[in-house]
């Protein structure tokens, strides 16, 4: 069954194995580039030095280099490689199956269907989550400098960085699976799988932005009467550089600050990643169990 | 797997099986004799490859059961799978796999592998191991599928229209195949076929289904001794028969009736009745007869077995 599963699979891995060289190609090249002019600007001695405080001009334009356009290519791919992905793996495990009329090779050879499914979902998910763990490491070792000077508590890069991508990846690939078994066709299951793994996406997107769970609020005294303190500034009203400030008001001598502390990053990483792992294991325990009734 | 004498290769006990609102098979019984070749014949929609998939667990039955070798056929379970090789219908392969990953396959999902026989078969029949299988035509495909369900090496072959994308060269090959793999091996097969011709030369066990119902089944040589055509005098009414009448043609003077009957009785009927003229009766033409009657479980039809025994009425009471 394993050699089966990797026939079946091999052109998808090739294709993952070609995604990801790109992608690390451009990771290595940006990352390679990142440190040469984070040194060269002297945002090291910086930072040790003020914590950011004495350079916002250096941090600022930093930032601008490395967010604007540099990054946009592998940043929107980055958007929609786990939901595509996941989805067109996901999709035909099932969907092809049953559309093509194979499923009755394949389950009237002597390995019984759900052992046949298992085996395949577990080797598939072993693959995306090495291809997903693979894809963050090379993307996060390229922004470390960015990282220091920047939130990431946003996407991009909260979107594949910790385990957002490798989780919504498996995400996309249960729903995939579950919708091949339901509509027994490959593409309109990789449409489902694709437009379905939308929505914990965006639960997710809005849970780091407007559904703020974990912000914080902290009174911070006004030093040179609190002039030109924003949402903004940099570094932030919070003096650590990973916070994202949600809103500032003046309030006597004080501004109270409602803000993301940059050091929630993993606990948001974890209910990001729990979301789409329970998503995932849902739609795969549920595909598992309607097997043999959708198919006997 | 025991094959000890008596038990059935393949047994039906009053299986159903309904499709949402419609049953596509019911109430379908019968046994097989380990080492027989069976045609299994009916027209389209008639319950073949419902009947075929059961015996390989691909389906579950809705009711009654299917037992291969004394054991139940049970959906999902290695021990079902390992009993039955099934050829489905239109040969389902992999279309981006070469001949030699469908054999291989066939190793990695078979512990009964027979990958010698798999390959010298293939490599006689001149298919190339390395091509795709997209790129052979429909009658290498077709032949690599059973390939593969001989290579199985399971105690029941159940093909579904096996030789319906084969030219007629290739379907005697492949016919010669298969009975020399009974042959051989002792192997029971059952055959799926629209093509009754052919299932005269091979089969000597008949079943045949129309509408979801078995309207015949049994041994070719008692079927055939146990009807006959029967030319009586115009206008002799069925009930003065000595049997079941199957179907029933009128000319001017005469009538021609196929009839279900004991061969006992039907010669003292003779003895008695000058005027009545016996022929034994043909597989395609006793195949035919079955066919054109309107299929058991209308609540009009008359429900008629081999043996000629009645049973009308069961069927649609069930």
């Amino acid at each position: 069954m394993i050699w089966v599963t990797w026939r079946q699979h091999r052109t998808q891995a090739i294709v993952c194995v070609g995604l990801f060289c790109l992608i690390a190609v451009f990771a290595v090249v940006t990352g390679a580039w990142m440190r040469s002019t984070f040194n060269a600007d002297g945002l090291g001695t910086c930072l040790a030095r003020t914590g950011g405080a004495g350079c916002p001009a250096l941090i600022s334009s930093f930032v601008r280099k490395f967010t604007g356009p540099v990054m946009m290519p592998v940043t929107i791919m980055l958007f929609a490689v786990p939901g595509f992905l996941g989805a067109a793996v996901g999709g035909p495990l099932l969907g092809q199956e049953l559309e093509r009329g194979t499923w009755r090779l394949a389950w009237s050879q002597t390995v019984p269907r759900t052992k046949w499914l298992v085996t395949q979902l577990t080797l598939v998910t072993g693959g995306l989550v090495v291809f997903g763990a693979a894809v963050t490491a090379v993307m996060t070792w390229s922004r470390a400098p960015l990282d220091q000077l920047s939130i990431r508590l946003q996407p991009p890069p909260f979107n594949f960085e910790g385990l957002s991508l490798t989780c919504s990846l498996l995400c996309a690939f249960g729903l995939g699976v579950l919708a091949g078994l339901l509509l027994r066709n490959t593409i309109g299951a990789m449409a489902a799988a694709y437009f379905a793994w939308e929505v914990p996406f965006l639960l997710v997107t809005l849970l780091t932005g407007p559904l703020n769970i974990l912000s914080a609020t902290e009174r911070i005294p006004c030093r040179d009467g609190c002039a030109g303190a924003s949402t903004n500034s940099v570094p932030p009203v919070t003096g650590h550089l990973g916070d994202l400030v949600l809103n500032v008001t003046r309030s006597g001598n004080e501004l109270v600050v409602s803000y993301l502390p940059d050091s929630r990053f993993w606990t948001l990483q974890l209910i990001a990643g729990g979301l789409f792992l329970a998503i995932a294991a849902a739609a795969l325990g549920t595909a598992v169990w309607l097997l043999h009734r959708r198919t006997t | 797997m025991t094959r000890a004498d008596g038990v059935p290769a393949l047994a039906a006990d009053r299986v159903g099986k309904r499709y949402r609102h419609v049953w596509g098979l019911r109430d379908c019984t019968f046994a097989v004799p380990a080492g027989s070749v069976v045609g299994l014949v009916g027209p389209n929609g008639a319950g073949k490859t419902t009947l075929l998939a059961m015996t390989v667990g691909l389906l579950a039955p809705t009711e009654g059961h299917v037992s291969v070798f004394g054991e139940t056929a049970r959906a999902h379970t290695a021990s079902t799978l390992a009993r039955v090789s099934y050829l489905a219908q239109d040969h389902p392969l992999y279309r981006g796999f070469t001949v030699a990953e469908m054999l291989h396959l066939g190793r990695s999902m078979n512990p009964s592998w027979d990958q010698a026989l798999a390959q010298s078969r293939v490599e006689a029949l001149g298919i190339p191991l390395h091509r795709k299988v997209k790129s052979l035509s429909g009658g290498q495909q077709a032949q690599v599928s059973l390939t593969m369900a001989l290579a199985k090496r399971a105690p029941l072959l159940a093909l579904d229209e096996p030789v319906a994308s084969l030219d007629p060269i290739a379907r005697l090959d492949f016919m010669r195949d298969v009975l020399a793999a009974s042959a051989d091996t002792g192997l029971t097969v059952i055959i799926a076929s629209h093509v009754i011709s052919e299932l005269e030369r091979l089969c000597d066990w008949l079943l045949v289904l129309n509408g979801g119902r078995l309207q015949l089944g049994g041994a070719v040589d008692d079927l055939l001794s146990g009807h006959a055509l029967l030319t009586v005098p115009r206008h002799t009414p069925d009930a003065q028969l000595p049997g079941k009448t199957i179907s029933r043609m009128d000319s001017d003077r005469h009538s021609t009736v196929l009839l279900a009957v004991d061969p006992a009785r039907l010669a003292a009927a003779l003895s008695c009745q000058p005027g009545w003229q016996a022929e034994p009766v043909g597989f395609e033409q006793l195949v035919l007869a079955y066919l054109r009657r309107p299929p058991l479980g209308v609540p009009t039809a008359n429900h008629a077995l081999a043996d000629g025994a009645s049973h009308a009425g069961k069927a649609v009471t069930s």
